[in-house]
Protein backbone atom coordinates (compact mmCIF):
# COMPACT_ATOMS: atom_id res chain seq x y z
CA UNK A 1 0.00 0.00 0.00
CA UNK A 2 3.29 2.39 0.77
CA UNK A 3 4.51 2.38 -2.46
CA UNK A 4 0.96 3.27 -4.71
CA UNK A 5 1.15 6.69 -6.06
CA UNK A 6 -0.65 9.37 -4.19
CA UNK A 7 -3.88 10.35 -6.04
CA UNK A 8 -5.29 12.91 -3.92
CA UNK A 9 -3.41 14.83 -2.25
CA UNK A 10 -4.29 18.05 -0.08
CA UNK A 11 -1.88 20.35 1.24
CA UNK A 12 -2.61 22.89 3.59
CA UNK A 13 -5.98 23.98 3.07
CA UNK A 14 -8.51 26.17 4.60
CA UNK A 15 -11.65 27.28 3.86
CA UNK A 16 -13.18 30.40 5.66
CA UNK A 17 -17.00 31.41 6.89
CA UNK A 18 -17.04 34.76 8.09
CA UNK A 19 -14.75 34.31 10.94
CA UNK A 20 -15.04 30.49 11.09
CA UNK A 21 -12.30 28.23 10.03
CA UNK A 22 -14.42 25.26 8.37
CA UNK A 23 -10.91 23.72 7.05
CA UNK A 24 -7.80 25.01 9.10
CA UNK A 25 -4.23 24.21 7.90
CA UNK A 26 -5.76 20.76 6.42
CA UNK A 27 -3.17 18.27 4.53
CA UNK A 28 -3.89 14.85 3.49
CA UNK A 29 -2.40 12.47 1.16
CA UNK A 30 -4.58 9.45 -0.50
CA UNK A 31 -3.25 6.52 -2.19
CA UNK A 32 -4.60 4.74 -4.83
CA UNK A 33 -6.44 2.22 -3.80
CA UNK A 34 -6.50 3.20 -0.36
CA UNK A 35 -9.97 3.65 1.82
CA UNK A 36 -10.00 6.44 3.84
CA UNK A 37 -12.53 7.19 6.42
CA UNK A 38 -13.70 10.54 8.02
CA UNK A 39 -15.11 11.30 10.88
CA UNK A 40 -15.58 13.43 13.59
CA UNK A 41 -18.06 15.53 15.45
CA UNK A 42 -20.91 17.44 13.40
CA UNK A 43 -19.07 20.85 12.66
CA UNK A 44 -15.83 19.63 12.50
CA UNK A 45 -15.47 20.03 8.75
CA UNK A 46 -15.44 16.73 7.25
CA UNK A 47 -17.93 17.13 5.17
CA UNK A 48 -16.32 20.03 3.55
CA UNK A 49 -12.82 18.78 3.20
CA UNK A 50 -14.78 15.60 1.31
CA UNK A 51 -17.21 18.28 -1.15
CA UNK A 52 -13.92 20.33 -1.87
CA UNK A 53 -11.69 17.69 -3.11
CA UNK A 54 -14.19 17.88 -6.09
CA UNK A 55 -15.00 21.57 -5.61
CA UNK A 56 -18.78 21.39 -5.01
CA UNK A 57 -16.61 23.35 -1.76
CA UNK A 58 -14.11 26.22 -2.98
CA UNK A 59 -11.01 26.51 -0.46
CA UNK A 60 -9.18 29.95 0.18
CA UNK A 61 -5.61 28.99 0.77
CA UNK A 62 -3.87 25.52 -0.10
CA UNK A 63 -4.33 23.16 -2.80
CA UNK A 64 -6.30 20.20 -3.57
CA UNK A 65 -4.78 17.78 -6.40
CA UNK A 66 -6.90 14.62 -7.79
CA UNK A 67 -4.54 12.61 -10.03
CA UNK A 68 -2.07 15.15 -10.55
CA UNK A 69 -4.55 17.95 -11.67
CA UNK A 70 -5.16 20.84 -9.08
CA UNK A 71 -8.73 21.51 -9.10
CA UNK A 72 -8.59 25.21 -7.80
CA UNK A 73 -7.02 26.05 -11.27
CA UNK A 74 -9.27 27.59 -13.28
CA UNK A 75 -6.63 26.18 -16.68
CA UNK A 76 -7.36 22.68 -15.13
CA UNK A 77 -11.43 21.27 -16.59
CA UNK A 78 -12.95 20.59 -13.50
CA UNK A 79 -15.93 18.60 -15.21
CA UNK A 80 -13.07 16.35 -16.51
CA UNK A 81 -11.64 15.89 -13.17
CA UNK A 82 -14.70 15.63 -11.45
CA UNK A 83 -15.64 12.60 -14.05
CA UNK A 84 -12.73 10.85 -12.12
CA UNK A 85 -14.61 11.29 -8.91
CA UNK A 86 -17.73 9.76 -8.11
CA UNK A 87 -19.71 11.44 -5.57
CA UNK A 88 -22.90 9.97 -2.95
CA UNK A 89 -24.57 12.24 -0.93
CA UNK A 90 -26.09 11.88 2.68
CA UNK A 91 -29.95 12.73 0.63
CA UNK A 92 -29.03 10.48 -2.58
CA UNK A 93 -29.92 13.50 -5.05
CA UNK A 94 -31.46 10.76 -7.61
CA UNK A 95 -33.26 12.59 -10.62
CA UNK A 96 -36.72 12.25 -9.82
CA UNK A 97 -37.49 12.77 -13.82
CA UNK A 98 -35.78 9.54 -14.38
CA UNK A 99 -35.73 5.79 -13.99
CA UNK A 100 -33.06 4.00 -11.97
CA UNK A 101 -31.46 3.22 -15.49
CA UNK A 102 -31.73 6.54 -17.07
CA UNK A 103 -30.40 8.03 -14.16
CA UNK A 104 -27.01 5.81 -14.01
CA UNK A 105 -26.81 5.90 -18.63
CA UNK A 106 -27.67 10.17 -18.56
CA UNK A 107 -23.95 10.63 -17.74
CA UNK A 108 -21.85 7.75 -19.90
CA UNK A 109 -24.15 9.08 -22.93
CA UNK A 110 -24.18 12.78 -22.91
CA UNK A 111 -20.56 13.21 -21.18
CA UNK A 112 -18.45 10.35 -22.87
CA UNK A 113 -21.22 9.31 -25.85
CA UNK A 114 -21.26 5.81 -24.36
CA UNK A 115 -24.17 4.34 -27.31
CA UNK A 116 -27.15 4.02 -25.34
CA UNK A 117 -27.07 0.12 -25.80
CA UNK A 118 -23.54 -0.05 -24.10
CA UNK A 119 -24.52 2.20 -21.57
CA UNK A 120 -27.98 0.32 -21.17
CA UNK A 121 -25.72 -3.02 -20.87
CA UNK A 122 -22.99 -1.55 -18.02
CA UNK A 123 -26.09 0.22 -15.94
CA UNK A 124 -27.56 -3.05 -15.74
CA UNK A 125 -24.59 -4.83 -14.49
CA UNK A 126 -23.95 -2.05 -11.79
CA UNK A 127 -27.81 -2.42 -11.11
CA UNK A 128 -26.76 -5.89 -10.81
CA UNK A 129 -24.19 -5.77 -8.30
CA UNK A 130 -26.18 -2.99 -5.79
CA UNK A 131 -28.78 -5.66 -5.86
CA UNK A 132 -31.48 -3.77 -7.71
CA UNK A 133 -31.90 -5.17 -11.18
CA UNK A 134 -35.60 -5.75 -11.14
CA UNK A 135 -36.00 -1.62 -10.08
CA UNK A 136 -34.49 -0.72 -13.44
CA UNK A 137 -37.30 0.99 -14.96
CA UNK A 138 -38.82 2.39 -11.78
CA UNK A 139 -39.05 6.09 -10.28
CA UNK A 140 -36.82 6.91 -7.61
CA UNK A 141 -39.92 7.86 -5.72
CA UNK A 142 -41.11 4.59 -5.71
CA UNK A 143 -37.97 3.47 -3.79
CA UNK A 144 -37.02 2.79 -0.41
CA UNK A 145 -34.21 4.83 1.50
CA UNK A 146 -31.80 2.05 0.44
CA UNK A 147 -32.47 1.08 -2.40
CA UNK A 148 -32.25 4.72 -3.67
CA UNK A 149 -28.64 5.12 -1.98
CA UNK A 150 -27.80 1.92 -3.93
CA UNK A 151 -29.22 3.33 -7.77
CA UNK A 152 -27.11 6.81 -6.56
CA UNK A 153 -23.82 4.28 -5.62
CA UNK A 154 -24.33 2.72 -8.98
CA UNK A 155 -24.90 5.84 -11.20
CA UNK A 156 -21.53 7.30 -8.99
CA UNK A 157 -19.86 4.45 -11.01
CA UNK A 158 -21.27 4.62 -14.37
CA UNK A 159 -18.91 6.97 -15.13
CA UNK A 160 -16.14 4.42 -13.94
CA UNK A 161 -14.64 6.59 -11.75
CA UNK A 162 -11.48 6.16 -10.13
CA UNK A 163 -12.08 7.63 -7.14
CA UNK A 164 -15.13 7.50 -4.82
CA UNK A 165 -16.30 10.14 -2.14
CA UNK A 166 -19.34 8.79 0.32
CA UNK A 167 -20.38 12.31 2.04
CA UNK A 168 -22.31 10.25 4.75
CA UNK A 169 -23.93 7.62 3.33
CA UNK A 170 -26.44 6.24 5.90
CA UNK A 171 -27.13 9.35 8.09
CA UNK A 172 -30.36 9.59 5.71
CA UNK A 173 -31.67 6.12 6.40
CA UNK A 174 -33.62 3.91 8.46
CA UNK A 175 -31.74 1.93 10.72
CA UNK A 176 -32.86 -1.33 8.86
CA UNK A 177 -31.78 -0.32 5.51
CA UNK A 178 -28.24 0.73 7.04
CA UNK A 179 -26.87 -2.33 6.49
CA UNK A 180 -27.75 -3.00 2.78
CA UNK A 181 -25.58 0.20 2.03
CA UNK A 182 -22.63 -0.81 4.22
CA UNK A 183 -22.36 -4.11 1.79
CA UNK A 184 -22.43 -2.61 -1.35
CA UNK A 185 -19.65 -0.47 0.14
CA UNK A 186 -17.48 -3.04 1.29
CA UNK A 187 -17.54 -5.28 -1.73
CA UNK A 188 -16.63 -1.85 -3.96
CA UNK A 189 -13.90 -1.60 -1.04
CA UNK A 190 -12.67 -5.37 -1.69
CA UNK A 191 -12.69 -4.58 -5.43
CA UNK A 192 -9.73 -2.35 -4.85
CA UNK A 193 -11.69 1.03 -5.60
CA UNK A 194 -9.90 4.38 -3.71
CA UNK A 195 -12.72 5.59 -1.47
CA UNK A 196 -13.00 8.41 0.66
CA UNK A 197 -15.89 8.06 3.26
CA UNK A 198 -16.97 10.37 5.68
CA UNK A 199 -19.17 8.41 8.10
CA UNK A 200 -20.29 8.10 11.39
CA UNK A 201 -20.34 4.26 10.78
CA UNK A 202 -17.58 2.68 13.12
CA UNK A 203 -18.11 -0.36 12.33
CA UNK A 204 -17.19 0.20 8.92
CA UNK A 205 -14.42 1.76 9.66
CA UNK A 206 -13.06 -0.77 11.78
CA UNK A 207 -13.52 -3.44 8.57
CA UNK A 208 -12.42 -1.31 5.37
CA UNK A 209 -10.41 1.45 6.53
CA UNK A 210 -7.22 1.27 6.02
CA UNK A 211 -6.80 4.83 7.47
CA UNK A 212 -9.19 6.35 9.83
CA UNK A 213 -8.71 10.32 10.14
CA UNK A 214 -10.13 12.17 12.94
CA UNK A 215 -10.82 15.67 12.37
CA UNK A 216 -12.37 18.26 14.95
CA UNK A 217 -12.59 22.13 14.39
CA UNK A 218 -11.64 22.04 10.77
CA UNK A 219 -8.53 20.35 11.55
CA UNK A 220 -7.19 16.64 11.49
CA UNK A 221 -6.46 16.06 14.89
CA UNK A 222 -5.30 12.71 14.22
CA UNK A 223 -5.16 9.73 11.67
CA UNK A 224 -3.72 6.03 11.97
CA UNK A 225 -5.05 2.49 10.98
CA UNK A 226 -8.16 1.41 12.35
CA UNK A 227 -6.20 -0.73 15.46
CA UNK A 228 -4.41 2.56 16.27
CA UNK A 229 -7.18 4.52 16.06
CA UNK A 230 -9.93 2.47 18.24
CA UNK A 231 -7.19 0.83 20.65
CA UNK A 232 -4.78 3.34 21.21
CA UNK A 233 -5.58 6.54 20.32
CA UNK A 234 -3.47 9.05 21.69
CA UNK A 235 -5.23 12.50 21.46
CA UNK A 236 -7.05 13.89 24.61
CA UNK A 237 -9.93 15.19 21.67
CA UNK A 238 -9.80 11.90 19.67
CA UNK A 239 -10.37 9.94 23.10
CA UNK A 240 -12.88 12.18 23.87
CA UNK A 241 -15.20 11.44 20.93
CA UNK A 242 -14.54 8.12 20.57
CA UNK A 243 -16.10 7.28 24.59
CA UNK A 244 -18.97 9.57 23.61
CA UNK A 245 -20.13 7.60 20.47
CA UNK A 246 -18.74 3.94 21.06
CA UNK B 1 -38.20 42.94 -5.77
CA UNK B 2 -35.27 40.78 -5.16
CA UNK B 3 -36.86 38.72 -2.75
CA UNK B 4 -36.24 34.74 -3.36
CA UNK B 5 -39.99 33.39 -3.87
CA UNK B 6 -39.78 29.50 -3.74
CA UNK B 7 -43.18 28.73 -4.37
CA UNK B 8 -45.55 30.31 -7.22
CA UNK B 9 -48.44 32.54 -7.04
CA UNK B 10 -51.11 31.89 -9.19
CA UNK B 11 -53.07 35.06 -9.12
CA UNK B 12 -53.51 37.26 -11.47
CA UNK B 13 -55.46 35.24 -14.11
CA UNK B 14 -58.81 33.10 -14.05
CA UNK B 15 -59.90 31.43 -10.79
CA UNK B 16 -58.83 28.08 -11.09
CA UNK B 17 -60.94 25.10 -9.76
CA UNK B 18 -59.25 22.90 -7.77
CA UNK B 19 -60.56 19.14 -7.10
CA UNK B 20 -62.89 20.50 -4.25
CA UNK B 21 -65.01 22.57 -6.23
CA UNK B 22 -65.50 20.32 -9.39
CA UNK B 23 -69.10 19.24 -8.10
CA UNK B 24 -71.83 20.24 -10.20
CA UNK B 25 -72.64 23.29 -8.03
CA UNK B 26 -69.38 24.77 -8.06
CA UNK B 27 -68.55 28.25 -9.61
CA UNK B 28 -66.90 26.93 -12.28
CA UNK B 29 -70.23 24.93 -13.32
CA UNK B 30 -72.32 27.82 -12.43
CA UNK B 31 -70.54 30.29 -14.63
CA UNK B 32 -70.11 28.15 -17.90
CA UNK B 33 -73.58 27.07 -17.25
CA UNK B 34 -74.80 30.36 -17.27
CA UNK B 35 -72.83 31.80 -19.53
CA UNK B 36 -73.81 29.02 -22.27
CA UNK B 37 -77.40 29.16 -21.43
CA UNK B 38 -77.54 33.02 -21.85
CA UNK B 39 -75.81 33.04 -25.01
CA UNK B 40 -78.15 30.01 -26.25
CA UNK B 41 -81.47 31.83 -25.01
CA UNK B 42 -80.67 35.20 -26.70
CA UNK B 43 -79.29 33.37 -29.93
CA UNK B 44 -81.98 31.25 -30.03
CA UNK B 45 -85.05 33.49 -28.92
CA UNK B 46 -84.18 36.94 -29.81
CA UNK B 47 -81.82 36.33 -32.82
CA UNK B 48 -81.75 40.00 -34.04
CA UNK B 49 -79.51 41.13 -32.83
CA UNK B 50 -78.17 38.35 -30.88
CA UNK B 51 -77.58 35.62 -33.41
CA UNK B 52 -76.15 38.23 -35.80
CA UNK B 53 -73.86 39.41 -33.05
CA UNK B 54 -72.44 35.68 -32.59
CA UNK B 55 -71.85 35.20 -35.96
CA UNK B 56 -70.11 38.59 -36.34
CA UNK B 57 -67.34 37.69 -33.15
CA UNK B 58 -66.04 34.08 -34.71
CA UNK B 59 -62.89 36.06 -36.62
CA UNK B 60 -62.07 37.98 -33.53
CA UNK B 61 -61.97 34.79 -31.97
CA UNK B 62 -59.53 33.49 -34.34
CA UNK B 63 -57.38 36.72 -34.30
CA UNK B 64 -57.59 36.55 -30.17
CA UNK B 65 -56.29 33.45 -30.19
CA UNK B 66 -53.80 34.46 -32.68
CA UNK B 67 -52.22 37.34 -30.87
CA UNK B 68 -52.38 35.43 -27.33
CA UNK B 69 -50.45 32.63 -29.01
CA UNK B 70 -47.72 34.05 -31.25
CA UNK B 71 -47.27 36.57 -27.70
CA UNK B 72 -47.29 33.57 -25.25
CA UNK B 73 -44.24 32.57 -27.27
CA UNK B 74 -42.66 35.17 -27.44
CA UNK B 75 -43.30 35.68 -23.83
CA UNK B 76 -41.54 31.86 -23.34
CA UNK B 77 -38.34 32.79 -24.91
CA UNK B 78 -37.99 35.88 -23.58
CA UNK B 79 -38.86 34.52 -20.15
CA UNK B 80 -36.65 31.59 -20.32
CA UNK B 81 -33.58 33.74 -20.87
CA UNK B 82 -34.67 36.00 -18.33
CA UNK B 83 -35.19 33.71 -15.67
CA UNK B 84 -31.94 32.24 -16.07
CA UNK B 85 -30.01 35.84 -16.48
CA UNK B 86 -31.99 36.59 -13.02
CA UNK B 87 -30.15 33.65 -11.59
CA UNK B 88 -26.85 34.16 -13.56
CA UNK B 89 -23.43 34.85 -11.72
CA UNK B 90 -22.46 36.84 -14.20
CA UNK B 91 -23.36 40.45 -12.88
CA UNK B 92 -23.93 41.89 -15.89
CA UNK B 93 -26.10 39.59 -17.93
CA UNK B 94 -27.91 39.52 -14.03
CA UNK B 95 -28.73 43.26 -13.94
CA UNK B 96 -29.86 43.59 -17.89
CA UNK B 97 -32.04 40.91 -16.91
CA UNK B 98 -33.39 42.42 -13.69
CA UNK B 99 -33.52 46.14 -15.24
CA UNK B 100 -35.80 44.58 -17.82
CA UNK B 101 -38.56 43.18 -15.66
CA UNK B 102 -38.30 46.42 -13.37
CA UNK B 103 -38.58 48.53 -16.59
CA UNK B 104 -41.77 46.45 -17.96
CA UNK B 105 -43.45 45.95 -14.76
CA UNK B 106 -43.50 49.58 -13.51
CA UNK B 107 -45.13 50.88 -17.48
CA UNK B 108 -48.63 49.45 -17.71
CA UNK B 109 -49.22 47.49 -21.08
CA UNK B 110 -51.70 49.89 -22.51
CA UNK B 111 -48.98 52.50 -21.94
CA UNK B 112 -46.53 49.88 -23.89
CA UNK B 113 -48.58 49.26 -26.64
CA UNK B 114 -49.33 52.86 -27.29
CA UNK B 115 -45.57 53.04 -26.58
CA UNK B 116 -44.58 50.23 -29.67
CA UNK B 117 -47.08 51.32 -32.38
CA UNK B 118 -47.83 55.13 -32.04
CA UNK B 119 -44.27 56.14 -30.39
CA UNK B 120 -41.59 53.69 -31.49
CA UNK B 121 -44.29 54.06 -35.05
CA UNK B 122 -43.60 57.55 -35.71
CA UNK B 123 -39.84 56.98 -35.09
CA UNK B 124 -39.80 53.92 -37.77
CA UNK B 125 -41.71 55.90 -39.99
CA UNK B 126 -38.60 58.47 -40.61
CA UNK B 127 -36.65 55.73 -41.32
CA UNK B 128 -35.08 55.40 -45.10
CA UNK B 129 -35.47 52.83 -47.11
CA UNK B 130 -32.10 51.35 -47.15
CA UNK B 131 -32.67 47.43 -46.05
CA UNK B 132 -35.61 45.14 -45.47
CA UNK B 133 -35.44 45.35 -41.86
CA UNK B 134 -35.99 49.20 -42.17
CA UNK B 135 -38.94 48.89 -44.58
CA UNK B 136 -40.29 46.18 -42.35
CA UNK B 137 -40.59 48.33 -39.32
CA UNK B 138 -41.98 51.51 -41.46
CA UNK B 139 -45.05 49.11 -41.92
CA UNK B 140 -44.81 46.92 -39.36
CA UNK B 141 -48.70 45.40 -39.30
CA UNK B 142 -50.53 46.19 -35.96
CA UNK B 143 -50.83 42.36 -35.17
CA UNK B 144 -46.85 42.13 -35.27
CA UNK B 145 -46.43 45.49 -32.91
CA UNK B 146 -49.51 44.12 -30.77
CA UNK B 147 -47.52 40.51 -30.33
CA UNK B 148 -44.26 42.40 -29.59
CA UNK B 149 -45.17 44.81 -27.13
CA UNK B 150 -47.47 41.86 -25.37
CA UNK B 151 -44.38 39.46 -25.74
CA UNK B 152 -42.35 41.87 -24.29
CA UNK B 153 -44.60 42.66 -21.48
CA UNK B 154 -45.57 39.33 -20.45
CA UNK B 155 -41.80 38.18 -21.40
CA UNK B 156 -41.02 39.84 -17.74
CA UNK B 157 -43.12 37.94 -15.85
CA UNK B 158 -42.62 34.95 -17.28
CA UNK B 159 -39.11 35.03 -16.02
CA UNK B 160 -40.10 35.05 -12.60
CA UNK B 161 -42.19 32.35 -13.15
CA UNK B 162 -39.36 30.61 -14.72
CA UNK B 163 -36.79 31.88 -12.02
CA UNK B 164 -38.88 30.61 -9.02
CA UNK B 165 -39.35 27.44 -11.12
CA UNK B 166 -35.77 26.65 -11.33
CA UNK B 167 -35.01 28.07 -7.62
CA UNK B 168 -37.51 25.75 -6.40
CA UNK B 169 -35.31 22.67 -7.34
CA UNK B 170 -32.95 21.83 -4.83
CA UNK B 171 -29.79 22.25 -4.43
CA UNK B 172 -28.39 18.77 -4.42
CA UNK B 173 -29.77 17.94 -7.97
CA UNK B 174 -27.44 20.64 -9.14
CA UNK B 175 -24.87 19.27 -6.81
CA UNK B 176 -25.51 15.77 -8.19
CA UNK B 177 -25.23 16.76 -11.71
CA UNK B 178 -22.02 18.65 -11.19
CA UNK B 179 -20.20 15.91 -9.59
CA UNK B 180 -20.80 13.93 -12.62
CA UNK B 181 -19.06 16.05 -14.51
CA UNK B 182 -22.14 18.40 -16.60
CA UNK B 183 -21.23 22.18 -17.07
CA UNK B 184 -23.56 24.55 -15.34
CA UNK B 185 -25.28 24.72 -19.17
CA UNK B 186 -25.99 21.08 -19.36
CA UNK B 187 -27.09 20.79 -15.83
CA UNK B 188 -29.90 23.00 -16.12
CA UNK B 189 -31.12 21.94 -19.64
CA UNK B 190 -30.83 18.36 -18.54
CA UNK B 191 -31.46 18.08 -14.94
CA UNK B 192 -33.06 21.45 -13.24
CA UNK B 193 -35.60 22.40 -16.64
CA UNK B 194 -36.98 18.84 -17.10
CA UNK B 195 -37.98 18.94 -13.60
CA UNK B 196 -38.98 22.89 -13.39
CA UNK B 197 -41.47 23.05 -16.16
CA UNK B 198 -43.75 20.53 -13.72
CA UNK B 199 -43.73 23.46 -11.19
CA UNK B 200 -43.59 26.38 -14.25
CA UNK B 201 -46.32 24.93 -16.11
CA UNK B 202 -49.60 25.60 -13.71
CA UNK B 203 -48.39 29.60 -13.65
CA UNK B 204 -47.47 29.80 -17.63
CA UNK B 205 -51.29 28.32 -17.93
CA UNK B 206 -52.28 30.87 -16.17
CA UNK B 207 -50.48 33.76 -17.89
CA UNK B 208 -51.82 32.20 -20.70
CA UNK B 209 -55.35 33.05 -19.31
CA UNK B 210 -54.41 35.91 -18.30
CA UNK B 211 -52.73 37.44 -21.60
CA UNK B 212 -55.47 36.13 -23.55
CA UNK B 213 -57.80 38.57 -21.53
CA UNK B 214 -55.22 41.59 -21.70
CA UNK B 215 -55.17 40.67 -25.46
CA UNK B 216 -58.49 42.78 -25.41
CA UNK B 217 -56.13 46.15 -25.27
CA UNK B 218 -54.85 45.17 -29.29
CA UNK B 219 -58.03 46.21 -30.30
CA UNK B 220 -57.06 49.77 -29.86
CA UNK B 221 -54.46 49.19 -32.26
CA UNK B 222 -57.13 48.07 -35.21
CA UNK B 223 -56.39 44.62 -34.57
CA UNK B 224 -59.70 42.96 -35.15
CA UNK B 225 -59.78 40.56 -32.05
CA UNK B 226 -63.14 39.82 -30.48
CA UNK B 227 -63.70 42.91 -28.48
CA UNK B 228 -63.06 45.35 -32.08
CA UNK B 229 -65.25 43.00 -33.90
CA UNK B 230 -67.30 44.09 -31.26
CA UNK B 231 -66.99 47.10 -31.67
CA UNK B 232 -67.20 47.60 -35.38
CA UNK B 233 -70.45 46.08 -35.33
CA UNK B 234 -71.92 48.45 -32.36
CA UNK B 235 -70.71 51.14 -34.49
CA UNK B 236 -72.96 50.50 -37.42
CA UNK B 237 -75.86 49.13 -35.22
CA UNK B 238 -75.91 51.06 -31.96
CA UNK B 239 -76.82 47.87 -30.18
CA UNK B 240 -73.92 48.75 -27.62
CA UNK B 241 -75.84 46.71 -24.71
CA UNK B 242 -76.47 43.97 -26.68
CA UNK B 243 -72.89 43.45 -28.31
CA UNK B 244 -70.99 43.97 -25.36
CA UNK B 245 -72.74 41.58 -23.51
CA UNK B 246 -71.96 38.81 -25.98
CA UNK B 247 -68.26 39.75 -26.26
CA UNK B 248 -68.06 39.59 -22.30
CA UNK B 249 -69.89 35.86 -22.44
CA UNK B 250 -67.76 35.07 -25.28
CA UNK B 251 -65.03 36.01 -23.32
CA UNK B 252 -66.01 34.46 -20.23
CA UNK B 253 -66.89 30.85 -21.79
CA UNK B 254 -63.28 30.84 -23.49
CA UNK B 255 -61.90 31.46 -20.49
CA UNK B 256 -63.42 29.16 -17.96
CA UNK B 257 -62.61 26.64 -20.40
CA UNK B 258 -59.22 27.35 -20.55
CA UNK B 259 -58.70 27.32 -16.65
CA UNK B 260 -60.46 23.69 -16.50
CA UNK B 261 -57.52 22.91 -19.12
CA UNK B 262 -55.06 24.43 -16.65
CA UNK B 263 -56.03 22.75 -13.61
CA UNK B 264 -56.50 19.15 -15.03
CA UNK B 265 -52.71 19.80 -16.88
CA UNK B 266 -51.73 20.39 -12.81
CA UNK B 267 -53.10 17.28 -11.57
CA UNK B 268 -51.81 15.23 -14.37
CA UNK B 269 -48.57 16.71 -13.30
CA UNK B 270 -47.88 14.71 -10.72
CA UNK B 271 -47.57 11.30 -12.21
CA UNK B 272 -44.49 10.80 -10.19
CA UNK B 273 -44.77 12.97 -6.92
CA UNK B 274 -42.66 15.65 -5.69
CA UNK B 275 -39.60 14.79 -3.43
Amino acid sequence: MDDARIIISIRGVFKFFRTLRALNNVSLDIRAGEKVVIIGPSGSGKSTLLRAINRLETTDRGEIIVDGKNVNDPRNNINAIRMELGMVFQNFNLFPHKTALQNLIMAPMKLKKIPRDQAKQNAMALLKKVGIEEKADVYPVQLSGGQQQRVAIARALAMNPKIMLFDEPTSALDPEMIGEVLDVMVTLAREGMTMVVVTHEMGFAREVADRVVFMDQGEVVEMGTPRHFFERPEHPRTKKFLSQIL
Amino acid sequence: MAEKKTTIDVGDGAAIPTKHDIGLFSAWWIALIGALGIITYLSVFKPDPYWRILKFLPDGVLVTFQVTILSIILALILGLFTGLGRISKNRAVNLIASTYVEVVRGIPLLVQLFYIYFALGQVFANLPDSNFVFVFLKNMPPLVAAVIAMGFCYGAYMGEVFRAGIQSIDKGQTEAARSLGFNRRQTMFYVILPQAWRTILPPVGNEFIALLKDSSLVSILAVSDILRRGREFASVTFNYFETYTMVALVYLVITLLLSKAVSSMEERLNYYGRR
